[in-house]
């Protein structure tokens, strides 16, 4: 390989003058993001395996369900067309937490995180807009994935005789969107500052998997005061009450209002307590 | 310009650097030199506010570097180039680079250019060899052309070739009245390079001078004579203030004349000479005897290579 040992400096004068600002870094981290395979693998594999995941379970429902008329009334409610189109949410969410978390661990890992506080030393500015762009890929992932569970799923159950729901229901309508628009920002986002917490991949999906993931569907196994009084206020499991999935009866449950607070707090809360470690600790 | 006041910088008990004061002047090639372990990158990560010195000040251009609203347009820097996410392609990780910090696209073809990567810069930079990632990274210090240049060991990993055109580089940039700082263990290159020295042990600055005074001051210079009547010379050298040191009946070692001096007099005596050989004290000597002290990590003394002077 032969270099260029002639070849001239640039001139100074003709690099920009202007200062970069929120804008630039925005455009700088979606250029890091879009770069690298594993992004478009992973949301590929998140629309993929999501709605395939739902197609399936809804055809072996068809293929093993009688139609609709002969259910009894607590059969109906357990077979909800809404909430049972949803399983490869399974899969989705899990790669949302990976998502958010690697777009941070992976600079960690490979040492790159020098790089880019040399280059913008306003940390928290850079990592406001990773946040950003990593949401906003989260909730486009999610747009495809939910309304293509849905549909397809509801497609299936009507095909096979069996009860659907339509977008038009006002249930449906709340919980379609809260999933689609909410919930990868609670994912993507909690993971993300995890990452800039703990800094190391493994640790970091392990810790926000625990934290998001599992706390909602392993909760319902605790006694019902720690659900009430603790779990209840968990970030996942709040978005379950925003939904409209968790029934006011339940021992979990909080009306819109507390749950959306409960959520926003988490989110903003987990992001600011990562800027002032971020802004604090050596790189 | 680079000024550092007093810089300390503790992890824990273990002191890193210890009151670092000194400046780094713009038209000259700096070297910062200094046994494993002893600060050197902590020094640059310190200026480049990666890490946040325990005590003191350290400004670039009169300001803190995490304070710069275009630190790219103003420093580049080339520390640990391997340290790149190995399935992202060259252009790509230098253009984050260049739209992070507000430059045009086109800085990204122009510096691919400069270091002679345009031809792989599709290519995975997992895929690179070390002397790839050393361009890349000078590459993505120069996308902003900056005043003040900072390089870890620049020439790690380049071959002959590649020492010699970044060694052209460093000078060039000197002559164009940047600042150039760069830290080496490559004794003879630095040599080569910079005209001022720092050096550096335990955290401790040791020496911050001319790299003429530089390896002058700290060994010493002595020439070789060789001649069959060596015995009579010995006193006549004497005489002119010269320490003589006999290695065989034929051979001297002569410190405090030089080589024209010694032989004038032979001359003068008619003292036929066989060898008349200065011997320069080399910057690797200079180093090992001004460090000798603060080397922290030292191999066994049954491993370790004599240091030998060269001409």
């Amino acid at each position: 390989m032969t270099m260029t040992t002639a070849s001239p400096i640039p001139t100074r004068g003709i690099v920009a003058a202007k200062s970069p600002g929120f804008g630039t870094t925005l455009v700088s981290e979606w250029t890091k993001l879009r770069s690298v395979r594993s992004t478009w693998i992973l949301t590929g594999l998140a629309v993929v395996l999501s709605i395939g995941f739902s197609a399936a379970i809804a055809l072996v429902m068809g293929l093993t369900s009688e139609p609709i008329d002969t259910f009894s009334e607590a059969d109906r409610v357990m077979s909800d067309p809404l909430t049972s189109s949803m399983p490869g949410l399974l899969f989705s969410l899990i790669l949302l937490i990976v998502l958010g978390v690697t777009a941070v661990s992976s600079e960690y890992s490979s040492g790159m995180i020098r790089t880019t506080f040399i280059v913008n030393p306003h940390r928290i500015r850079v990592g406001a807009a990773k946040a950003l762009i990593v949401g906003l890929l989260g909730v486009a992932i999610h747009a495809i994935a939910v309304p293509g569970m849905f549909l397809v799923s509801q497609a299936i159950y009507g095909a096979y005789g069996l009860e659907t729901a339509s977008v038009t229901d006002n249930q449906a309508a709340r919980f379609l969107l809260v999933v689609a628009l909410v919930v990868p920002l609670t994912y993507t986002l909690i993971s993300l500052s995890i990452a800039y917490l703990l800094r190391g991949t493994a640790v970091a999906i392990t810790a926000a998997f625990g934290f998001i993931f599992l706390t909602s569907n392993l909760g319902p196994l605790l006694p019902a005061w720690i659900q009430q009084h603790v779990f209840r206020y968990l970030p996942d499991i709040a978005n379950n009450s925003l939904t409209g999935f968790t029934p006011p009866g339940d021992v979990t449950y909080l009306s819109p209002l507390p749950a959306s607070i409960v959520v926003v707090t988490w989110i903003v809360g987990s992001l600011a307590a990562a800027a002032v470690v971020l802004s604090r600790r050596d790189v | 310009m680079i000024e550092l006041r007093g810089v300390t910088k503790r992890y824990g008990s273990a002191i890193a650097v210890d009151h670092l004061s000194f400046t780094v002047k713009p038209g000259h090639i700096t070297g910062f030199l200094g046994p494993n372990g002893a600060g050197k990158t902590t020094t640059m990560r310190l200026i480049l506010g990666l890490d946040n010195p325990t005590a003191g000040k350290v400004t670039v251009n009169g300001q803190s570097y995490r304070d710069k609203g275009a630190p790219m347009q103003e420093v580049g820097a080339l520390i640990d180039p391997s340290a790149v996410h190995g399935s992202r392609s060259a252009y790509y990780h230098l253009l984050w680079q260049a739209q992070a910090g507000g430059l045009p696209r086109r800085r990204v073809d122009e510096v691919l250019d400069m270091v002679g990567l345009s031809a792989v810069a599709g290519k995975k930079v997992g895929g690179f060899s070390l002397g790839m990632h050393q361009r890349l990274g000078i590459a993505s210090a120069m996308l902003g052309d900056p005043p003040v240049l900072l390089f870890d060991e620049p020439v790690n990993g380049l071959d002959p070739e590649g020492i010699q055109w970044i060694r052209s580089l460093l000078k060039r940039f000197a002559d164009e009245g940047r600042t150039v700082f760069v830290s080496s263990h490559l004794m003879s290159e630095m040599e080569q390079t910079a005209d001022h020295v720092l050096v550096i042990g335990r955290g401790r600055l040791i020496a911050d001078v001319s790299m003429a005074e530089f390896t002058q001051r700290s060994a010493k210079s002595h020439v070789e004579v060789v001649s069959l009547r060596a015995h009579d010379l010995i006193p006549h050298l004497e005489a002119k203030g010269a320490q003589v040191m006999k290695s065989t009946e034929h051979e001297l070692t002569v410190t405090g004349l030089d080589a024209p001096a010694i032989g004038a007099i032979a001359f003068e005596q008619g003292i036929p000479l066989d060898e008349l050989s200065p011997r320069r004290a080399s910057l690797e000597a200079a180093f090992m005897e001004l460090t000798h002290d603060s080397v922290e990590f030292r191999a066994s003394r049954t491993t370790t290579p004599d240091v030998a002077f060269v001409s």
